[in-house]
């Protein structure tokens, strides 16, 4: 694949046509350049109010239901509109990949708009810069807070959830602390609470100021020093690099490779924007052995293919059925480990749903697959989320595309949407063609390489 | 452009997705084998069925005095021990009852219960502890320890379009199929013609290889269940509803022979909040009709000796009824078996202690791991501890 390409489909979500047309032989740094810059001038979400009176909710426990409901509503509208700054050229690309990355790592269910949007602001905020800053911020993240508990972590009685995945999953990895230092950790963090109003607070009378044991020194901990302790182990940054290197390389993972980026990033003190560019900027990232070997998500696949057809839904709801499906819904992980990716996301279900999605799109299918659980969200737009229509501008491809016949356009389209040459023959899929017109044959061309089981992998 | 006329021919030619020849060849050609041996059916009540008003303490005052809108009265309960009775809606099941083929599993749960709906679900899908987080589930890895000879990846269905976590292990997928006659239909349109047409090699098969094996297991996996879900008509009337219709494909398949060793189906919208009475019942209802018939089918073929089926919710729900005439995520609850080899028929244990609660909530006294691993190691010939990560007791009820 074109490097510039695959670039793109690493560090953000594919190209469209007409960045395809402009980008397609840029250099390397030119397109690094873009995408950081980019990326440094994006801004904050603006963030929901939770709007429920205390006293009503108390009293009046459908009041609470429907704020539920409400709130349920909010979470799936960050949800479309976080895939449509994905599908977007004109937002980064390389940040909203970052916050996507950032929030498989840190996973974390939630159910209120106000926290779902605010735990992606620190993600945009932070997610290029330093990752104490990162670090500290999702142990203060109301969001956070709730889902592992840390509310209920009082110096009476400590909940060890928090401190548990802080290290377990979010820095370290097993077998580089004890049972003890998760006990001590945890009681670091008593205190660090979040109010009704889904704001961080400090909750000094549930805090134990007391001394804590914590990797073998003694002191009078809070859970920034604990972050701290943390960090001052090269073992995090390695485990943070394997991570980034499973996301935005190969789930293979080079163990050379990572032990090299990890000193990197620890002596850089945690840089991620430099972890990543130097990611980007080795010749490895670009060998063949790292291209087309990544099973999309659903999301990447669908915030890809929205991207590379300048399309979006008329009833965006549609997509949280997709999501369902496929088996990834954004603010509503499996559990705190997140998706484990690769090859766990193909079954015989979602690899023909995978499959006939360029199809669905184009025909604007009904989606007419059982999901499991209902969700409130999209019942409440009845059965019209359902209804897959789509509006599509397939202009800016005619205009990139420069071939005329169809075998060449093939060829193009291929070099533009695949990751690897495909098994099939790329001659067999011209016929029939449909249309005489270019747009007509483009659009057929377009969804027969869509189908392919190459467009599920990056 | 005649966008509807395009469209309509390129979806055809879509399909045209050429599969290697060098998969072609050996999962095709392959025979199936005839079922052997015993069968495990699971049925999941989706969202948490409230078990105190499925099985109903009905001469405990505290259950009534905590449950004052909600709860059963004695008149209603149908008796069937001397501080226990079914649901009213459970009427069908009475029979299968006294008929010594249910066992019923009371307080069953694990240590350090979480609320979440999702945790409690993810818990008993995986069969991991409250602290650790697996990304397979039991049967899936039932599948990875026991299945690696087989190719077919039918050897575990479940009735639905998509797929349970629980029947996802590391290495090894069960099977989603709502309907065989869909399934088919997909698959021919889509991959049967792609498969005629196909006479390629080069599948890279580090990178698209797997996509393309899944693939052609799923597709000659939806040609073999459609055709097995022909060879048998069951002659039992099944209730219309979802599931009844879902435990109709089960036992036609079971009753055809077919080499498939765990179904699963599930019933969904047991989270009862609000105004629970009449949904429960509807649902308890719409689930113990249609099992009725289910039973009664797979006896009338000389099948329920080699059949065992597990229901069970991912939790019960606080003992104490809420503002919204409904009830809240708890922790234990009951769970049946049912089939005509069990040990232990009627109750295995006592009732729930409304006496001591653990912060409002029913305190387990068998882990759920207990179950799984009793069915793995008793009924499906499984290295029990070596899918649940640890050895647990057996509980002798099969």
């Amino acid at each position: 694949m074109n490097k510039i390409n695959h670039l793109y489909w690493r560090a953000g979500f594919g190209l469209s046509p007409d960045e395809w047309r402009q980008k397609q032989n840029w250099s390397i740094s030119k397109a690094l350049d873009e995408l950081f810059s980019q990326a440094k001038k994006a801004t904050l979400l603006p963030v929901p109010i939770i709007e429920f009176d205390r006293e009503d909710k108390k009293s009046n426990r459908d009041a609470f239901q429907q704020m539920k409901k409400d709130e349920h509503h909010k979470v799936a509208e960050a949800n479309i509109a976080w895939v449509g700054r994905m599908a977007d050229p004109n937002e980064s690309a390389l940040l909203e990949r970052m916050t996507f990355f950032w929030h498989g790592h840190f996973a974390c269910r939630s159910e209120l708009g106000k926290l779902g949007v605010q735990q992606l602001n620190l993600f945009r905020q932070h997610g290029l810069g330093n990752f104490r800053d990162l670090l500290l911020g999702i142990a203060q993240d109301p969001s956070m807070i709730r889902y592992l508990n840390n509310q209920q972590n009082r110096k009476e009685k400590p909940n060890e959830n928090f401190a548990r995945e802080l290290m377990e999953l979010f820095t370290l990895g097993r077998g580089n602390y004890t049972e003890g230092d998760i006990k001590e950790a945890a009681r670091a963090f008593t205190g660090w609470s979040s109010t009704l109003d889904g704001d961080f607070v400090f909750r000094q009378i549930w805090h134990d100021f007391g001394n804590k044991t914590f990797f073998g020194k003694t002191g009078n901990f809070n859970g920034e020093d604990i972050i701290d302790h943390i960090l001052a182990k090269p073992e995090a940054a390695t485990f943070i690099t394997r991570k980034i290197y499973r996301h935005f390389v190969n789930d293979k993972v080079d163990e050379a490779r990572v032990k090299e980026l990890g000193q990197l990033f620890f002596k850089s003190n945690y840089n991620i924007g430099k972890l990543m560019r130097s990611i980007f900027e080795s010749d490895w990232f670009y060998a063949p052995e790292n291209q087309g070997a990544k099973i999309k998500s659903p999301v990447e696949l669908m915030a890809g293919m929205m991207r590379n057809l300048n399309m979006r839904l008329d009833q965006p709801m549609g997509l949280l059925f997709l999501e369902k499906a496929l088996g990834q819904m954004l603010f509503n992980p499996p559990n705190v480990a997140g998706w484990a990716g690769g090859k766990t996301w193909i079954d015989n279900s979602t690899l023909t749903t995978r499959l006939s999605l360029a199809g669905l799109f184009f025909s604007s299918s009904e989606f007419t697959m059982r999901v499991k659980d209902e969700f409130e969200a999209v019942q409440s737009e009845g059965k019209m989320a359902r209804k897959l229509s789509v509006k599509m501008d397939l202009k800016p491809l005619v205009s990139a595309i420069t071939a005329k016949t169809p075998d060449a356009m093939t060829q193009e389209l291929a070099a533009y949407l695949l990751p690897i040459a495909p098994v099939i023959k790329l001659n067999t899929l011209t016929q029939p063609l449909p249309s005489n017109e270019k747009e007509g044959q483009l659009a057929a061309l377009a969804m027969r390489i869509l189908s392919l089981p190459e467009y599920q992998l990056c | 452009m005649k966008r509807r006329d395009f469209l309509k021919q390129a979806s055809l030619a879509s399909t045209a997705m050429m599969v290697p020849s060098f998969l072609t060849g050996s999962s095709l050609g392959k025979l199936y084998k005839n079922r052997a041996g015993k069968i495990l059916v699971v049925v999941q009540l989706s969202g948490g069925n409230d078990g105190l008003n499925t099985i109903v303490p009905y001469r405990n005052d505290i259950y009534y005095r905590n449950r004052p809108d909600l709860g059963i009265p004695k008149t209603e309960v149908l008796p069937v021990s001397d501080d226990l009775g079914f649901n009213p809606a459970l009427q069908s099941l009475r029979s299968i009852f006294d008929q010594g083929q249910m066992s019923i599993i009371n307080n069953v749960g694990y240590p350090n219960p979480d609320r979440s709906h999702f945790r409690l679900m993810d818990i008993w899908h995986t069969a991991s502890e409250s602290t650790e987080y697996l990304n397979s589930g039991w049967i899936g890895r039932y599948l990875d320890s026991n299945c690696q000879g087989c190719q077919s990846p039918y050897q575990a269905i479940e009735v639905d379009d998509t797929l349970s976590l629980a029947l996802k292990g590391q290495e090894k997928r069960g099977f989603a199929m709502s309907d065989p006659n869909r399934l088919k239909r997909a698959a021919d349109n889509r991959i049967l013609q792609a498969i005629s047409k196909a006479a390629h090699t080069g599948a890279d098969e580090e990178k698209v290889g797997y996509l393309y094996k899944t693939l052609i297991d799923s597709e000659s996996s939806a040609n073999y269940l459609y055709e097995q879900s022909k060879k048998h008509h069951s002659t039992a009337t099944y209730p219309q509803s979802e599931f009844g219709q879902d435990l109709r494909t089960i036992a036609q398949l079971i009753t055809a022979d077919t080499d498939t060793k765990i179904y699963y189906a599930s019933l969904t919208g047991f989270d009862t909040h609000a105004n629970q009475k009449m949904r429960q019942e509807r649902l308890l209802s719409q689930y113990a009709d249609a099992m009725k018939v289910f039973v009664d089918d797979l006896k009338q073929n000389g099948l329920l000796n080699d059949v065992l089926i597990l229901t069970f919710s991912e939790f019960g729900r606080r003992v104490n009824q809420n503002a919204s005439r409904g009830t809240d995520h708890g922790t234990a609850n009951n769970l049946f078996l049912m089939g005509g080899q069990l040990k232990k028929p009627g109750f295995f244990n006592e009732g729930p202690n409304l006496t001591n609660l653990d912060d409002g909530d029913l305190k387990y006294s068998v882990d759920f791991r207990k179950v799984y691993a009793t069915i793995l190691d008793r009924w499906l010939e499984a290295p029990a501890p070596s899918i649940l990560g640890k050895s647990f007791a057996d509980l002798g009820v099969i």
